[in-house]
């Protein structure tokens, strides 16, 4: 966690800045990746083999993605109706991402306007506390679909 | 002793001020022009609002000695501001560039001014009496990328420019319609315009993007600082020695060399640092702010949201410990003392302008010695 914190503290010190290559266009930078000075070398940053934070730096603009542990079936499913949920409200959470990377769960996208708004240090606490407690959020979610799952088929025998 | 302002919510992008230091120009994250005056209590009431960009302002430069400011913005649009009647007038300038402007100085006589570009261009424009309009001429080569600021020599002849390709480079920017052959400098004898003089690299290793550059105050050294959290000084008097550090801090966007041996850098560490150069090396001497007490600041709506986004209990602080909460974008000296630059003003995205007195803090912190 501590990793994440320091690299988000390196990185998001995101600057204005105007297009390079289209007039009077102010872009994410690491999303269109036009010009390959202005974009910083992506880290990764593995929690183990399955779980993991990539960060993409640029001038202007921040992408963190995030890969959720997910052991089994149960987890695959809720991990994905969760992250749908989120990313459906993105236009709210105005750092989500619509769509998440390739290879990832959710991603982030942070730009200048955002860090303009908003504290830095707050949107890093934000980040960590995500991480924190989206984990927390699938194991409850998985036991809260076993415990009614049991407790359905309970009532549905008590008849035989 | 420090004298804090808060101007607004938003970000200042960039502040200038006039030459008795009454009025400050600056820019809140739009596309006008805001001039500042001081009232009896100490509050900042907008005077006058220049508009005339239809993009963001990026960049203002209040001339000391013909009261004109020019301004230049994200709509490739440079504008020169004229005081008639008690309203300013604008003046537009032909730039020729076809991509947003990033930064603009005066020269030291204020008879031209040179403007950045995302072109990868810096434009040169002079006054031409006989049509009565703003001419200018370029230097392309060989910047690759966007130039990310410019600064003058005192010698209104030499440009040092900060890229975003890792470079800080020395020009000549001599044009020969308005001005005599100027005498050989320390950093060059062939002063052709757009004459390429010195080109230095960010930091060690590769380098980051050169965010700011500064011409000591009689012209022989130049320093810069870079996205790799560097901060590098050439002295042109002994040959183009290069002088880098590599600091453990957040990168800096913004120096300002206060005496012939001392910068002031500052950039996302939200505090100005003070640093020497002396025998061919840099030396962090002290953070101006390193007094650090806490402070109540506005919340703004998106933190307060954040806030009760998150679980758990305990103090939950909104503030930063330095006095800037944000990132600081610009360093401007205020007033001069016998020893060189004595008090600068600081501007930030937090819409803070905070004055330093550096003779004060010099007496109260510990280890701050200006050399």
């Amino acid at each position: 966690k501590n990793q994440v914190r320091n690299t988000l503290d390196a990185t998001l010190n995101l600057q204005s800045f105007d297009s390079q290559l289209v007039e009077r266009h102010n872009k994410p930078e690491v999303e269109l990746k036009t010009s390959k000075e202005l974009l910083l070398t992506p880290i990764v940053i593995p929690k183990s083999e399955t779980e993991g934070v990539l960060i993409e730096p640029s001038v202007n603009s921040l992408r963190i993605s995030i890969k959720i542990k997910q052991s089994d079936e149960i987890e695959k499913i809720l991990t994905k109706k969760f992250t749908r949920f989120l990313c459906q409200r993105a236009e709210q959470f105005k750092i989500l991402r619509r769509k998440p990377i390739e290879g990832y769960d959710i991603s982030f996208l942070i730009t200048n306007t955002n860090t303009e708004q908003m504290f830095k240090h707050k949107i890093i606490d934000f980040i960590i506390s995500f991480l924190d407690d989206i984990d927390k959020e699938i194991n409850d979610m998985k036991l809260a679909v076993n415990a009614r799952a049991r407790s359905t088929a309970e009532n549905f025998l008590k008849n035989f | 002793m420090t004298d804090i302002s808060q101007i607004s919510t938003f970000p200042i992008t960039c502040h200038s001020w006039n030459a008795d230091k009454s009025l400050v120009a600056l820019s809140l994250n739009d596309n006008d022009v805001r001039i500042y005056k001081r009232d009896g209590t100490g509050k900042w009431n907008c005077l006058h609002t220049l508009e005339g960009h239809s993009n963001r302002v990026t960049g203002i430069d209040w001339g000391v000695k013909n009261n004109k400011i020019v301004t230049c913005g994200a709509d490739r649009n440079a504008y020169v501001w004229q005081l008639q009647d008690n309203k300013w007038k604008p003046t537009l300038v032909l730039l020729r560039l076809n991509r947003a402007a990033t930064c603009v100085r005066w020269s030291p006589n204020e008879a031209k001014f040179a403007v950045g570009s995302a072109a990868r261009i810096i434009s040169i424009c002079y006054y031409e009496e006989e049509n009565n309009w703003w001419l200018c001429k370029h230097i392309k080569k060989p910047i690759r990328s966007t130039v990310l600021s410019v600064d003058w020599h005192p010698n209104n002849v030499i440009l040092a420019a900060g890229t975003s390709d890792y470079k800080a480079r020395v020009f000549s920017a001599y044009v020969k319609e308005i001005e005599a052959k100027p005498e050989a400098s320390t950093w060059g004898k062939k002063l052709v315009f757009g004459n390429l003089l010195a080109e230095f690299p960010a930091g060690t290793g590769n380098g980051g993007w050169v965010h700011s550059v500064s011409f000591s105050p009689n012209g022989n050294k130049l320093a810069w600082v870079g996205h790799c959290s560097s901060i590098a000084a050439a002295d042109s008097a002994s040959d183009n020695q290069v002088a880098i550090l590599d600091c453990n801090l957040l990168p800096m966007v913004t120096c300002l060399w206060v005496t012939e041996n001392s910068i002031v850098g500052a950039g996302f560490d939200c505090q100005p640092l003070l640093f020497s150069h002396g025998g061919g090396q840099l030396s962090l001497v002290a953070g101006l702010d390193s007094k650090v007490s806490s402070k109540e600041k506005t919340v703004t709506a998106m933190s307060m949201f954040k806030d009760m986004d998150k679980k758990g209990a305990g103090e939950v602080s909104t503030s930063v410990a330095t006095k800037h909460q944000s990132a600081i974008n610009e360093i401007r000296s205020v007033s001069k003392g016998s020893k060189g630059v004595n008090k600068i003003s600081t501007s930030g995205t937090d819409g803070q302008m905070i004055v330093w007195n550096l003779d004060s803090l010099e007496k109260s912190i510990e280890g701050l010695r200006i050399s």
